[in-house]
């Protein structure tokens, strides 16, 4: 531990040494650099989104267009079906996320405070799911999609983002339960509560945090994923948003307006998200993921 | 433990509720006491037959040659693992493919994992903005990573794409090249696009790893005047070295699993003439896409030996990052 004046005395030379003013002014540079190739792009997307193709062409890098078209917007997401994209995004996400999080919460809290033969064994098992690539099982899963006549339906979707969700969920939500104090659920437990309401009245609550930050981490895999979509849907009706953009690159090859506007389409919902919680995100991914 | 031990104090009538205590006495109570297995079961049996089933089902395949209709009969050994390495044209696109895919995961490391490390640094020394650019750079990790692939697609253009016009723009002509074209570049331009897309995470870890290296350690050193550089390389890299490890094994097993990238930019061939196919892309056509062309024979039992292969290879990795974070977590 510094004491505060030890503190002090060197914040203040670090301002009086002209070398560490110019390595301030570097290190600015090079952040800000950074920054720009991380968001230029980005713009540029947006930018050229809003022009028409010969613009694009004559002038790529301008971020700002002669005359705003939206109506790129428009074609695209009437051309390309990307209202029913959405839909069917929107639908797998969601149910999606609400069973992971059902499910991987109700399963954690039993590995975290009940001993049975088999516990750890079975928290090992999902863990070990933890860093496999599921879609190395895609071969056979598609046979069982095949079989289960889920193949070209979103279910086949859904039913393998629960599946593939659960060690995550389970990994960080059993260490969350294990940090909760027991008094609380002995007391209700002495009421007569069951297990399950125990688990939903006053565990869940606790742990609403740790339930936000995984349904945020599973929303966008799901919202993001574009393997198992161009495994198992086959209909144009029941594309996702990735898949869906991927089929559109395939159609309109020349019109870099509609793919500008037809990626800025699929990109918006994920950058809104992160702008409202990115805390959240930088929170959950520093304390849960890696340690 | 404690758990049983408690319950007991409180007898059996109240204690029932999913706690090991024998209780035989009430039915429903003992009825109760596995009602918690039952909320264990949704999870756990999708996770099972719809991941662990298939991941040993994928092993099963990988000894058939089965064209994916009819009964799975014909048992081939390790055939299909052979073919890999000695049936042409598959064991040169093999064997193309594996070195595409180490080199995706050196380049990466470099690109990525280390540039995320000085970044790491640079943002930890209290810089103003600090927090702002880290929520920056992590904000393409969100995106969709076929979605990115197709952003660059076009960014990376010869004639219309932007990087070219930024190269001729600043008078760099000689430098602008078609990227994506040119089978010495094509490679390093996806790691690139990913590193563009993924430097976020590294950069986060590290520097929650760097800001928890106590504060006493560091202070100590710079009042005994060691530079800001000697710091960093005696006592902040070294602390680091677990986190290091660790996110270069991730990004291995990332690596083995790259397939978006370079379908969205380069399709699933993995051109120009298969200078960026990949582990991933060679799968994906193994299993889904060479229907009675190049790939005819080898079946789905092919696609699932290679699967298998890149299990192998991954999986010991996993194990020892698992292990090995336990042991560190257990140090702090």
């Amino acid at each position: 531990m510094s004491t505060k004046s030890e503190r002090d005395g060197r914040s203040s030379r670090r301002h009086l040494s002209p070398g560490r003013l110019a390595s301030g002014g570097l290190t600015q540079i090079v952040l800000i650099g950074y920054a720009a190739l991380v968001v230029y792009p980005l713009l540029i997307m947006v930018a050229s989104s809003l022009k028409t193709t010969g613009e694009i062409f004559a002038n790529p890098l301008s971020l700002v267009p002669a005359t705003v078209r939206l109506g790129n917007y428009v074609d695209a997401w009437n051309q390309a079906n990307f209202g029913t994209y959405f839909r069917n995004s929107i639908f797998v996400c969601v149910v999606s996320v609400l069973l992971i999080l059902f499910f991987g919460s109700m399963a954690a809290y039993v590995l975290a405070r009940f001993s049975f033969p088999g516990n750890r064994a079975i928290y090992l098992l999902f863990l070990a799911g933890f860093m496999i690539p599921i879609r190395l099982a895609i071969v056979p899963l598609f046979i069982m999609m095949r079989d289960l006549h889920l193949l070209d339906t979103l279910w086949s979707l859904i039913v393998v983002y629960i599946a593939g969700g659960m060690p995550f969920t389970v990994f960080l939500l059993v260490s969350f339960f294990r940090h909760i104090p027991r008094d609380l659920e002995d007391a209700a437990v002495l009421d007569g509560a069951g297990p399950f309401q125990v688990y939903y009245q006053i565990m869940l609550p606790l742990v609403r945090p740790a339930l936000a930050t995984v349904g945020l981490f599973q929303f966008l895999n799901v919202w993001n994923d574009f393997f198992f979509p161009l495994i198992f849907i086959r209909s144009e009706n029941l594309r996702t948003v990735p898949l869906g953009v991927s089929a559109f690159f395939g159609e309109y090859t020349n019109d870099w307006a509609l793919m500008f506007a037809a990626l800025s389409i699929s990109i918006m919902p994920v950058i809104i998200i992160y702008l409202l919680a990115s805390k959240q995100f930088i929170a959950g991914l520093t304390s849960g993921a890696i340690k | 433990m404690i758990r049983a031990l408690r319950s007991r104090e409180h007898g059996p009538s109240t204690g029932g509720d999913g706690v090991a205590v024998p209780t035989k006495r009430h039915r429903t109570v003992s009825m109760r006491r596995y009602t918690y297995l039952l909320m264990l079961a949704p999870g756990l049996a999708m996770y099972l037959a719809f991941i662990i089933w298939p991941f040993a089902n994928t092993i099963r395949f990988s000894f058939y040659n089965w064209s994916g209709l009819g009964p799975m009969t014909d048992f081939v050994g390790f055939g299909n693992y052979t073919s890999l390495f000695d049936r042409a044209p598959i064991n040169r696109q093999f064997s193309n493919a594996l070195s595409n895919t180490a080199q995706v995961f050196l380049l990466s490391t470099v690109l990525s994992t280390f540039v995320g490390l000085i970044f790491a640094l640079i943002l930890s020394r209290k810089i103003p903005g600090s927090r702002f650019y880290q929520a920056l750079y992590f904000m393409p990790n969100t995106l969709s990573v076929i979605v990115v692939g197709f952003l660059w697609n076009l960014l990376l253009n010869p004639q219309f794409g932007a990087v070219n016009s930024v190269l001729r723009g600043v008078g760099l002509d000689n430098l602008a090249r078609p990227w994506l074209g040119d089978p010495n570049f094509a490679l390093p331009s996806i790691v690139a696009v990913s590193a563009w897309a993924n430097m976020g995470f590294p950069i986060l870890i590290f520097l929650s790893a760097i800001l928890g290296i106590p504060s006493d350690l560091v202070e100590a050193a710079r009042l005994d005047g060691a530079s800001e550089l000697r710091v960093i390389a005696t006592i902040v890299i070294p602390l680091l070295w677990p986190t290091l490890i660790t996110l270069i094994v991730l990004n291995f097993i990332a690596s083995v699993n790259t397939f978006e990238l370079v379908f969205a930019m380069e399709g699933s061939e993995g051109g120009p003439f298969f200078a960026t196919d990949v582990l991933g892309t060679l799968f994906y056509r193994m299993a889904f896409g060479g229907v009675g062309g190049v790939y005819a024979g080898t079946g789905l039992g092919g696609a699932a030996a290679l699967a298998t292969l890149m299990l192998v290879i991954v999986l010991p990795v996993s194990v020892f990052v698992i292990v090995f974070q336990r042991k560190v977590s257990h140090e702090y």
